[in-house]
């Protein structure tokens, strides 16, 4: 008999089940959190501390062990699936439909940790093998190490108590930073994305390129003709008319100056590699304006001229008078520059003549200079030169960069190269809460933050999970939800530069 | 260093005893030691054991000041009750045996709670009547207003009907229908497996905490402080804890930079470091720092 009330006694002990009677009751319970007074600073034996313990502590039990009561109309009615771990709704969604839930295949269902948050929210209610779940069956089943483990579950709980809405990291369906770079709409099917057709250079224009010179060269020939009437000056601008007309119907005169660019400048009299270029060396250029005043001018070589014609001797003596003869009165600064230049006639000079070409030439005055300067031979002409030259111009931040020793780098240097890890993964991703009226779950846009979760228990992230996580979330911050049995502290790692008191 | 001043616990009240005597029903959820039942969190705190509180408070759900039930315990809290052979693992959700017959009986007491709220609802809405008849016919008595409460109330009786979505559900937090498992002390040894590597760090940890609590105070876990333990001298519902405790193994050496750290971050929250060692006979020795200006 005893033993009877003993175990009666023993069960009732632990029966946390609510009478119909206090069911009915819970109606009219407070929805509101007592104040917390102040703490004591030491305990000492009074009664009156004592007393104010007993209360804090009744007051303690009194809301830990409330249960959860609500009307079986404002639940909402789910399913567990274990296979496929996830929740099946079996009424409609109420309003955390905005944020939390997916459907699939006409029905309507929730992830685990949304499930156990709602659970405890008191917003649903789960049932499995037709018996509802207990807040202590949704964590013992839903949790777990290889989904979604405590402590994820408690960074999440947090999250969502504040208001955030959390969803979990997919890093497939993250664009990569190239398809960041391109700026890329957020769409899931490949066909979507219009690649830019790379544009080949077109083959045609250059036939109206090679047009086009012919004609100027003909307005220009327009001109000199009225100056120089005469048959033989005539002949040449339209023999250079005819000629260029004829190598730009051949088109070749404008082509050959590309490819002759590097070819060397040397003039090689008739070799057939100046195919249509003339050689002005064998063509005499009468002097006209030069002291000496010839009164007669020779004919040209009659290979130049079209077949047919032929010239005599000009006598240009009558035009001669109408050629601007007169000395030319230069200024005190122009005079003094010609003297100059012509003291030092460029092409009498010896190492000049000896180059062959514009490079060898550039090179002889940079040579020159160089000695010129004063740039000691001991310093440059070894294989180890100074950083920076002092009479070249530069500006302090450049300088400053040349002599640095330490570069300062960024956080994303270097991290694409990383492979991700077991250990640190990014769990959610975080929207903020003033964001819920307008969030789409089909369209979120980019999150607040991702959140990795981790414990002091564990390792301190180094650089280089630190880099893979930034580099994985792209330009998101990558936020540590560090866990310690109930407490949740948050850390994150910016990017900072020193600050350089220097003005490009 | 000498130890701080301690309190002594006071005199055991019939009603810790028999709890303090009483073994405690742990629950695994991701290898973590979770308490559900109201009882085995009153019995853990009378034995000076403080845990932390996780999930959501039921009254007010959408906050994080004060949480609710599950109680998560420290692993140096689980082991001192494991040595005093006062926590039990219980048995996860049988699968098995949930048949037809849990469902029946749990439909019937569905059914039976309905028409028990349906009878209650209507006494409220009878004594809601009542008031509201008696105060809008203040002074007036008489066999007449009488009758017409009567009648109302007769009215009220037949149309009255309590639909099956008013109808006030439990969402129990600890899994119902577990008896108290005092016999389960047997499971102890054989479920229980060894969960934790027994580094020297975790060992240093749990001879200090041992030793604190055996002198009367209260710890919880103190990372957010740069810290092994938060140390109380008495209930953390009612005192602010007084020291930091870091807790390291006698032949360990600290380099002087996180002395330093943990000295600042002390001083910042006004909390003591202790740094303790646990000796290889017994006693643990404890060095208090102090940030003292220059001298």
């Amino acid at each position: 008999m005893a033993d009877q009330n003993k175990t009666e006694s023993a069960n009732n002990f632990y029966n946390e089940i609510l009478s119909p009677c206090e069911l009915f009751a819970a109606r009219s319970r407070s929805h509101k959190l007592p104040a917390r007074g102040q703490k004591d600073f030491y305990p000492d034996d009074s009664e009156e501390q004592r007393q104010r313990l007993q209360q804090s502590l009744d007051e303690h039990w009194r809301l830990i062990s409330e249960e959860r009561v609500e009307r079986l109309g404002n639940l909402v009615k789910g399913v567990w699936i274990p296979s496929d771990r996830i929740v099946e709704l079996q009424s409609p969604a109420g309003k955390f439909w905005q944020t939390m839930g997916f459907s699939a295949e006409g029905k309507q269902y929730l992830l685990p940790e949304e499930a156990l948050y709602l659970m405890e929210c008191g917003n649903l209610l789960v049932s499995h093998q037709d018996l509802p779940l207990s807040i202590q069956d949704g964590y013992e089943m839903f949790l777990s190490a290889d989904a979604v483990s405590l402590q994820q579950y408690q960074v999440f709980g947090h999250l969502k108590r504040l208001g955030y809405v959390v969803h979990r990291f997919d890093p497939s369906s993250e664009p990569s930073s190239y398809a960041r770079q391109l700026n890329l709409p957020p769409s899931r099917e490949r066909g979507g994305r219009q690649l830019k057709r790379k544009r080949s250079p077109s083959p045609t224009p250059t036939c109206s390129k090679g047009e086009s010179p012919a004609e100027k060269m003909e307005e220009d020939d327009k001109l000199p003709e009225s100056h120089l009437p005469t048959s033989a000056e005539p002949a040449e601008p339209q023999s250079c008319s005819s000629g260029s007309a004829g190598e730009a119907g051949a088109r070749t005169w404008w082509m050959t100056d590309v490819p002759d660019r590097q070819a060397d400048k040397r003039p090689s009299p008739g070799s057939p590699s100046a195919r249509s270029r003339w050689n002005f060396s064998a063509i005499p250029f009468p002097d006209l304006g030069s002291t000496g005043r010839p009164r007669t001018v020779a004919p040209p070589d009659p290979s130049l001229l079209p077949g047919g014609v032929t010239v005599g001797v000009c006598d240009v003596a009558s035009w001669m008078q109408k050629v601007n003869l007169r000395e030319v009165r230069m200024s005190g600064k122009e005079e003094e520059r010609e003297r100059r230049g012509r003291r030092r006639d460029v092409n009498k000079d010896r190492e000049v003549q000896r180059c062959r070409n514009w490079a060898e030439y550039h090179e002889l005055l940079a040579r020159r200079q160089a000695a010129r300067e004063g740039r000691p031979a001991h310093l440059w002409s070894g294989e180890v030169t100074p950083l920076h030259d002092p009479t070249q111009p530069i500006s302090t931040a450049e300088l400053l960069e040349k002599i640095s020793v330490i570069t300062s780098t960024n956080l994303l240097e270097g991290a694409s190269r990383l492979k991700g890890s077991e250990e640190w993964r990014i769990c959610f991703n975080v929207y903020q809460p003033d964001s819920v009226a307008d969030f789409k779950k089909s369209n979120p846009g980019k999150p607040y933050t991702r959140m990795c979760v981790c414990s002091f228990d564990g390792p301190v992230p180094d650089l280089r999970a630190i880099k893979q996580l930034a580099f994985q979330s792209g330009d998101v911050l990558v936020v540590f939800a560090v866990v310690d049995h109930g407490d949740i502290s948050f850390y994150t790692f910016k990017d900072f530069q020193l600050p350089r008191d220097v003005f490009p | 260093m000498e130890a701080p001043p301690c309190r002594q616990l006071g005199e055991l009240q019939p009603e810790q005893e028999r709890s303090s005597s009483a073994v405690v029903g742990l629950s695994l959820c991701d290898s973590a030691p979770l308490l559900w039942r109201i009882q085995d969190l009153k019995t853990v705190r009378s034995s000076g054991l403080v845990g932390a509180l996780l999930g959501a408070l039921p009254r007010t759900p959408r906050q994080n000041i004060r949480l609710g039930r599950p109680l998560l315990l420290l692993p140096e809290e689980e082991r001192l009750l494991r040595e005093r052979h006062s926590a039990a693992a219980l048995p996860a959700r049988n699968q098995d045996a949930v048949g037809t017959e849990l469902q029946q009986r749990y439909e019937e007491e569905e059914q039976r709670s309905y028409e028990e709220q349906s009878i209650l609802a209507l006494e409220d809405r009878r004594s809601a009547l009542l008031r509201a008849m008696t105060s809008s016919s203040g002074s007036e008595c008489g066999a007449g207003s009488d009758e017409a409460l009567q009648g109302r109330l007769l009215a009220l009786g037949q149309n009255f009907t309590f639909p099956r979505s008013a109808l006030a559900v439990q969402l129990s937090t600890a899994r119902a229908g577990l008896s108290h498992c005092q016999e389960a002390r047997a499971f102890l040894q054989a479920d229980w497996p060894i969960r934790e590597q027994d580094s020297p760090r975790r060992e240093a940890r749990y001879q200090v905490f041992r030793d604190l609590r055996g002198r009367g105070f209260f710890l919880t876990s103190a990372g957010k402080f740069g810290g092994d333990f938060l140390v109380y001298p008495g209930d953390p519902l009612r005192f602010h804890a007084h020291f930091i405790a870091v807790c390291l193994t006698l032949d360990e050496s600290i380099c002087m930079l996180d002395v330093l750290c943990v000295a600042r971050l002390g001083s910042n929250v006004k909390k003591t470091v202790l740094l303790c060692s646990p000796a290889p006979d017994g006693p643990v020795h404890y060095t208090s720092l102090q940030w003292s200006g220059m001298v």
